[in-house]
């Protein structure tokens, strides 16, 4: 990274800070309209039932009830934010708090009341609260009426593919499972000089996005405009365009700041209600989750079982992964891109460990009557790196292998072939760069004194996993972008991205601004806006700086040579000898010879605008962010609290654009692996499948005094397929805390915790586990 | 259904004087977001469960969620929009704006209000002072340490260390 430059590389202030700090910052829940009506949903009791009847006369005789929307009221349309395949509202009702009506009314206190005062007939049907028992022959469905996957028109998925066996969603072609095959396993096993045979529980979590979901709609004039938590405005546009008889260009979305989102905040039933009861009521309606709402009316991460083995010879080779994985779909038809996350799960960590050549990996995508699941931050990573990254470890210390030298003795190297995107190969694996800045950063060489040094009741260890995530090359979505500069000369960024809290458009203008050699406050721009901004597929998947970043930096660099074109009529010269700076387009070798942008953009007569695009697939190369993470923790082998002492997440990032946007999001996303691993879990009432903990409190996010030091560390060694180096970090950083503690507390008591999250309970068991078995 | 009273109540909010008419179940939140539009105030539960919401009330970092509009009549209450502004911004607005303490900015008006609190009554806290002090503000994004020196640094400026 040698090369001058003005804005990337720098730790510039974020734009959006100072209106966060003053509160000034309007979010979809601080809009506020004259007339505004309020809107709540009614929500199912039941996990699995078929409404029979809605009598909704007590509740449309309160006053200052406006409308009311049941199942009868709302067009037969499908929509959904990956693929269309739900429903506004719907007969069957699938998981406890499932939409049943909705209401609009003059406050919230109406609104709540005549929720309350609708009387609705339930047919209770049988419910699936778990994803193996719902694979099992003679299991009820946990839905009865889905749309034909024909019927679909796919967003990510291809529907053609698709087909369902029971409760079990696969493929056509393939069966009941998504499996990722080579080699073969039983001949590796064989070969294997030692063997780890573990079953492995994740529970499943919430987002915790602070701000809750919210939605204000209006309906005028055959035009409606959705303010709204989400991060697929453009979805949102198409679906509430098709349920409300509207051409796309009469509906326009706005999410421009979020209050979190981390994956999960899409479009949703939630929004189509919102824009249908400003239609039939002709004022502005608003709808604001509750937190109760935002736990359970989300995409979680899903619960999952794994079933391992992996065997390894004494030299440190890998000879065979075999896992079957369930995976808990929750209650959407196809929904929560389960099929797409089967696929990431099998196929990843199979890329990391590129060089093992046997490897039989099925997962189950299974219907339950339960919360969806979906893409919440490190989709796929965070579900299949606990068990791989542990049954890793253990099989180092069959070998008496160093765990570093052991993953790395085995992993992706630079140009393999990926299973994880057919037909690409790697661009870039800076792994090993990662993990040995990391190492030196937590001291690993300490490693085996520190468990020395403590005998008593408190043990201390240390551990580590590496990880592999997406970093934006995804095969799914496309982003465009513009840029413009008007007559006064001034530069703008036209972006779909919402903000929700990465601050990507300050990192988007950095970019543009150093394509036109101007300071960071010399571009401008609006984002997430569908009326002013083109289309973009949304922030997931850390895909932002990656692929918007792309899509930016080609639209500034049509825009630019629009500009020189200009700027060489006036100043009688080729294009090709000019360049800019400063705000100033100048004769390269005689900066003399100049212009103000303004003065070239005065005789452009009017913007010059450059449009960008990048689509998936476009580039056989194909790049990852890669990470190490550490831990260093002490385990209390009487009371089972596991305290972490210390964390490190060392990140390849390709080039940091902004290293403290950087390090913010990589100490976030450690953050809340941290509680991924250690407190956060959803219990559901196994008999109602009712959730039992949505409140915050008993959501136990991790509080100010739950954060042990946490040092990030930026690996900056480029990437050639993104105009300045870049690889998206955002989502990665979460993925490698769980497995690195779980590692950390069997390098200091021996005990192999296998669930999470890992409660004083969980790993006390694991203690008389490891002390049964002789550990 | 049980019949609401309404009530007549004089708030003083940012220095200003309000007065509202208002359901006795309203909480000070309702009132601030909904009635009076200062929505830099957030909600993020509702029952006191994050923080989102904190105000000061007689100098006291409040949870507005769980104080009822009536209850905080005839007394002060100090909002974010009444810190500071774009223009003229608190030092500790200033500090989390520059340092990226703020990221999705949900939690950011809460955690700013209860730091004021801690500032005024200890211009020179420990780091783990700030941590106790803001222990009832969650946040999800930054994982704290950019707010914990995002305050620290505030205080300084304050202080006139820096």
């Amino acid at each position: 990274m040698s090369e001058n430059l003005l804005t990337v590389g720098r730790s510039v202030p974020p734009i959006y800070g100072i209106e966060k700090a003053t509160g000034a910052l309007c979010f979809p829940a601080d809009v506020t309209l004259p007339g505004m009506l309020w809107m709540k949903i009614l929500r199912s009791p039941h996990a699995h039932a078929r409404i029979l009847e809605v009598d909704a006369t007590a509740a449309h005789k309160m006053k200052g009830v406006a409308a009311i929307l049941t199942h009868r009221d709302v067009p037969r349309v499908l929509f959904g934010p990956y693929q269309n395949e739900i429903y506004a509202l719907e007969e069957e009702l699938r998981f406890v708090g499932d939409t049943v009506a909705a209401v609009a009314a003059e406050d919230w206190n109406i609104a709540e009341e005549a929720v309350r005062a609708l009387r609705v007939k339930y047919e209770v049907l049988p419910a699936i609260h778990d994803a193996e028992a719902g694979t099992q022959s003679g299991a009820p469905d946990a839905i009865v009426d889905y749309p034909d996957p024909l019927s679909i028109k796919p967003g990510d998925i291809r529907a053609d593919q698709l087909a369902t066996f029971g409760n079990i969603i696969g493929l056509k072609e393939g069966g009941p499972t998504v499996a990722n095959r080579r080699g073969d396993v039983e001949a590796g096993f064989q070969q294997s000089d030692v063997l780890v045979e573990r079953v492995f529980r994740q529970s499943e979590v919430n987002a915790v996005s602070h701000e809750p979901r919210a939605c204000v709609a209006i309906y005028e004039d055959g035009k409606c405009t959705l303010w709204c938590s989400v991060q697929d405005p453009y979805r949102l546009q198409d679906g509430a365009a098709r349920v409300l008889g509207l051409p796309m260009a009469n509906v326009r979305v706005v999410a421009t700041n979020l209050g979190g989102a981390f994956g999960v905040k899409v479009t949703g039933r939630f929004a189509i209600l919102c824009a249908l009861l400003a239609r039939d009521t002709g004022r502005p309606v608003k709808i604001w989750f509750s937190r109760e709402e935002e736990s359970i009316d989300s995409h979680n991460r899903s619960a999952l079982t794994h079933y391992v083995r992996a065997g390894a010879k004494k030299d440190g080779s890998l000879t065979a992964i075999q896992v079957r994985t369930f995976l808990d779909n929750g209650y959407w038809p196809f929904g929560g891109l389960g099929q797409n996350i089967g696929f990431a799960i099998c196929t990843r960590p199979v890329d990391l460990y590129h060089r093992c050549p046997n490897v039989n990996w099925e997962v189950f995508v299974v219907r339950t009557n339960r919360p969806s699941t979906g893409p919440y931050r490190g989709r796929a990573d965070a579900e299949s790196h606990f068990p791989v990254e542990s049954v890793m470890d253990e099989l180092a210390q069959k070998i008496a292998m160093d765990p570093i030298e052991f993953r790395l003795k085995n992993r992706l190297r630079q140009g393999d072939d990926l299973c994880s995107a057919p037909k690409k190969i790697v661009s870039t694996v800076w792994l090993e760069e990662a993990a040995r800045s990391g190492a030196a950063a937590i001291d690993w060489q300490r490693r085996a004194a520190l468990r020395a040094s403590h005998s008593g009741a408190r043990k201390r260890g240390m551990g580590m996993a590496m990880v592999i995530h997406s970093c934006g090359s995804n095969p799914a979505g496309t982003s465009e972008a513009e840029v413009a500069i008007d007559s006064e000369g001034r530069i703008a960024l036209f972006s779909g991205t919402a903000d929700q809290g990465s601050e990507q458009q300050t990192t988007l203008r950095q970019m543009v601004a150093e394509v036109f050699g101007v300071a960071l406050d010399d571009v401008g721009g609006a984002n997430a806006d569908t009326s002013t901004c083109p289309f973009d597929s949304g922030p997931f998947s850390s895909r932002t700086v990656y692929a918007t970043g792309i899509a930016a930096c080609r639209a500034a660099e049509t825009a630019k040579s629009k500009l020189l074109e200009c700027a060489s009529l006036v100043l009688n010269t080729a294009a090709k000898d000019l360049e800019t700076g400063n705000k100033f387009v100048w004769l390269r070798g005689d900066r003399s010879k100049r212009l103000s942008l303004r003065d070239v953009a005065a005789h452009a007569g009017g913007s010059i605008r450059g449009h960008g695009i990048h689509r998936p697939n476009e580039d056989p190369l194909f790049a990852y962010g890669f990470a190490a993470a550490f831990a260093e923790v002490e385990v209390d082998i009487e009371t089972g609290e596991v305290k972490v002492i210390r964390l490190v997440s060392s990140h390849d990032v390709g080039r940091a654009i902004n290293p403290m946007i950087v390090e913010g999001q990589i100490l976030g996303g450690a953050a809340q692996g941290l509680g991924y691993a250690l407190t956060e879990g959803f219990c559901f009432d196994q008999r109602t499948g009712t959730a039992l903990n949505q409140w915050f409190l008993d959501l136990r996010t991790p509080s100010i005094l739950d954060i042990p030091d946490i040092e990030p560390v930026i690996v900056e060694l480029g990437e050639p397929t993104h105009p300045f180096g870049a690889k998206g970090c955002s989502e990665i950083s979460y993925v490698g805390v769980a497995p690195a503690i779980a590692n950390a507390i069997c390098h200091a008591t021996g005990a192999r915790v296998t669930e999470l999250p890992m409660t004083p309970d969980v790993v006390l068991k694991a203690l008389r586990e490891a002390k049964r078995t002789g550990a | 259904m049980d019949a609401q009273e309404i009530h007549d109540i004089t708030l003083m909010i940012n220095g200003k004087v309000h007065q509202v008419s208002v359901d006795s179940n309203w909480t000070l939140n309702d009132v601030l977001r909904n009635r009076l539009g200062l929505t830099g105030t957030k909600r993020a539960c509702d029952y006191g469960g994050c923080g989102s919401c904190t105000v000061l009330m007689d100098g006291l970092d409040v949870y507005s969620c769980s104080i009822l509009a009536m209850e905080a009549a005839g007394k002060e209450i100090l909002t974010i929009e009444g810190l500071g502004t774009g223009e003229n911004l608190h030092p500790l607005q200033k500090s989390f704006a520059l340092s990226y303490a703020a990221q999705c900015g949900w939690c950011t008006p809460g955690m700013i209000m209860s730091a004021k609190a801690l500032l005024d009554r200890e211009p020179n806290p420990t780091e783990q002072a700030v941590r106790v002090a803001l222990s009832g503000v969650l946040c999800r994004c930054t994982g704290y340490t950019s707010i914990i020196q995002a305050v620290l640094g505030a205080a300084r400026v304050m202080r006139g260390d820096s």
